[in-house]
């Protein structure tokens, strides 16, 4: 039997759940909002981490420069997007299928657009974090700060959705587009600010993913399938059902590899554990948590 | 390299990938099924041909066998899914091809794991120079891509062709009429499914070697540049793009290693890819060509009839 360091494991779980979180927000509330999947968010997310590169790393401005150009630059890019690929389509009459294959064809447009600027070549953040050891467990700064932002994220998400109108208007255009807008609100507008956040969010997850790994036109990819899992299993457009979803599917990847090392299987299967929480969920209730949240 | 074998290895790859366009069209053209997991199905064919060769099966048996076990994952997959709205489709089976990855890449015993395996081709003749080869290949693969050309224009233009369009343009009315809609699909997902195979078969035997990165999602996403490209619903079409779908991949390739661009070609050549499907969606949906029209002798009848009374009348 494999020792097992469960403190480790459930921090992990944490650390891998933060980041899935502040990934899949905005890709769980740009697909209830505009009702496609946009598989490009894997490209604003790999997009965010080299802009942050660029900004940390060639620039030498700092981490906390590099999250907030980051976030404003790729929700601009994000809303750029919208404006000029899906709203025409969907303005067009365009089917489901046909705005998924826009955002493979973007995520192309993207993906390669990198690999023309920074090369294919994986590169590395050089910030150096300090790297603490209470008990069993061993961790680095860079997690606290990735547990920080996603709590601080769960929680003015919570305080907009809840609080202001242009949470209140997210909410109702996502539950009823015709209602929201027979209401006096600006779908449009809703829209537009809601793939700003999504995008720019996206960012900040490339950042804190690629500081923790490396960085490559890819390290959007390595990660949206995850994300998917979590959009899904939380409901799609549901930001409540997503931490939820978020920390069961970290915990399932992280309880995985214990699992897969005691049985004696590869952890390359780790992977595999997200996408068969995915599978599962849309075959037996697409709904996903979202049964349990019904305010969002 | 010698300029006929690389236009020759050209032909042959374009038959490959028309193969394969020809079966995302049957799937997504026709029937509307949003496959995004095309490569799960090449994969399969590829590793059950190579799998199979090893072990001394003759070369027409592994890809049949190849084509009827991708049908038959095909089937399976198509049980419990094709009830679900087209996006859950998409994600499922595009998760479904990475999971199918993700089994041949750790588990050594199938194909060798990562560091892939040897494939032996179908077809080798004793002393014989690469155009020879080329030449051979280019026989086996039109022959079969012939072959499923005629089985897809066939079935598209048959009155099951015709319920498939049905289906896709209003499944309700279709289901109203008393078509069962998740059978049809699971049949043209299980057709769709052997077709792909098939190509993954004559892909492994003629590159080959297979290993697990040569069934990246891309190859699913070329695919559907071909269809989307040359037009949905038309299986000329198909076949158009997946020519010049090719004939660019090569174009590109020569660009790498002749001309001193200031950007790498293949990433231009998919920023073009990409920037090219986002201009036809946006302003022509429906492809190059446009879809087949429906034929059937009442249609030809009715058509006659009004030209006739219009003639009269006028």
């Amino acid at each position: 039997m494999v020792e097992v360091n469960w403190a480790q494991v459930f921090f992990n779980s944490a650390v891998t759940g933060s980041l899935y979180l502040i990934g899949a927000v905005g890709l769980t509330l740009t697909y209830g909002l505009s009702r496609f999947p946009n598989f490009a968010h894997a490209e604003f997310i790999a997009l965010g981490a080299f802009i942050g590169y660029l900004v940390a790393e060639q620039l030498g401005l700092g981490f906390l420069a590099a999250l907030a150009v980051a976030f404003l630059v790729t929700g601009t890019i994000g809303v750029l997007c919208y404006r000029g690929i899906f709203q025409p389509l969907s303005e067009g009459g365009a089917s489901i299928i046909h705005l998924m294959v826009a955002s493979i064809a973007l995520g192309f447009v993207l993906r390669y657009s990198i690999g023309a600027l920074w090369g294919w070549k994986p590169s590395y953040f050089t910030t150096t974090w300090a790297s603490f050891e209470i008990g069993p467990l061993r961790f680095t700064g860079l997690w606290l700060w990735l547990i920080f932002a996603a709590i601080a994220l769960a929680l003015a998400m919570h305080f907009v959705l809840v609080r202001t109108k242009i949470g209140k208007a997210i909410r109702a255009t996502s539950s009823n587009p015709e209602l929201a807008l027979a209401s006096g609100i600006n779908v449009n507008r809703v829209i537009l600010i809601t793939w700003f956040i999504g995008a720019g969010l996206a960012a900040i997850a490339g950042i804190f993913r690629a500081a923790d790994t490396q960085i490559w036109p890819m390290t959007g990819w390595d990660i949206i399938l995850p994300m998917f899992a979590v959009a899904i299993l939380g409901g799609i457009g549901n930001f409540y059902g997503s931490i939820v979803a978020a920390f069961i599917i970290g915990m399932a990847e992280n309880l995985g590899v214990v699992a897969l090392i005691s049985f004696g299987l590869s952890t390359e299967y780790r992977t595999a554990i997200a996408f068969l929480i995915l599978i599962i969920t849309l075959i037996v209730k697409p709904q996903g948590l979202a049964m349990l949240f019904r305010r969002a | 390299m010698d300029p006929l074998v690389y236009v020759l290895d050209l032909i042959v790859f374009i038959g490959i990938f028309g193969i394969m366009s020809l079966s995302l069209n049957l799937e997504f053209g026709f029937a509307g099924l949003a496959n995004f997991g095309k490569v799960a199905f090449f994969l399969v064919g590829a590793y059950t041909y190579a799998i199979l060769s090893e072990i001394g099966v003759p070369f027409y048996f592994c890809l049949i066998t190849g084509a009827l076990i991708s049908a038959m994952v095909g089937f399976l997959v198509s049980l419990p899914t094709l009830r679900l709205r087209e996006d859950y489709l998409a994600i499922v089976i595009l998760t479904f091809g990475e999971i199918l990855r993700v089994v041949v890449k750790s588990e050594r015993w199938i194909g060798g794991g990562v560091w892939g395996m040897a494939v032996s081709p179908a077809i080798s003749i004793a002393g014989a120079s690469a155009r020879v080869g080329a030449l051979v290949n280019i026989g086996l693969v039109y022959l079969c891509l012939v072959i499923c050309f005629l089985v897809v224009q066939l079935l598209t233009n048959s009155p099951y062709g015709r319920v498939m369009r049905a289906i896709r343009e209003d499944e309700i009315a279709a289901e109203v009429l008393g078509k069962d809609r998740a059978k049809y699909r699971a049949q043209v997902f299980a057709l769709g499914s052997a077709i792909a195979g098939l190509a993954g078969g004559l892909y492994a035997q003629y590159i080959q070697f297979i290993d697990p990165y040569m069934f990246m999602p891309m190859v699913t996403f070329t695919v559907w540049i071909m269809v989307i490209l040359g037009g949905p619903a038309n299986n000329w079409g198909a076949l158009l793009g997946a020519a010049l779908v090719m004939l660019f991949d090569r174009g590109t390739t020569i660009a790498k290693d002749y001309l001193a661009l200031a950007i790498d070609p293949i990433n231009l050549q998919y920023i073009l890819f990409g920037v090219l499907i986002i201009l036809i969606l946006l302003y022509r949906p429906q492809g190059l060509l446009r879809e087949s029209k429906v034929k059937t002798k009442a249609i030809d009848r009715v058509g006659h009839e009004r030209r006739a009374t219009k003639n009269k009348g006028s």
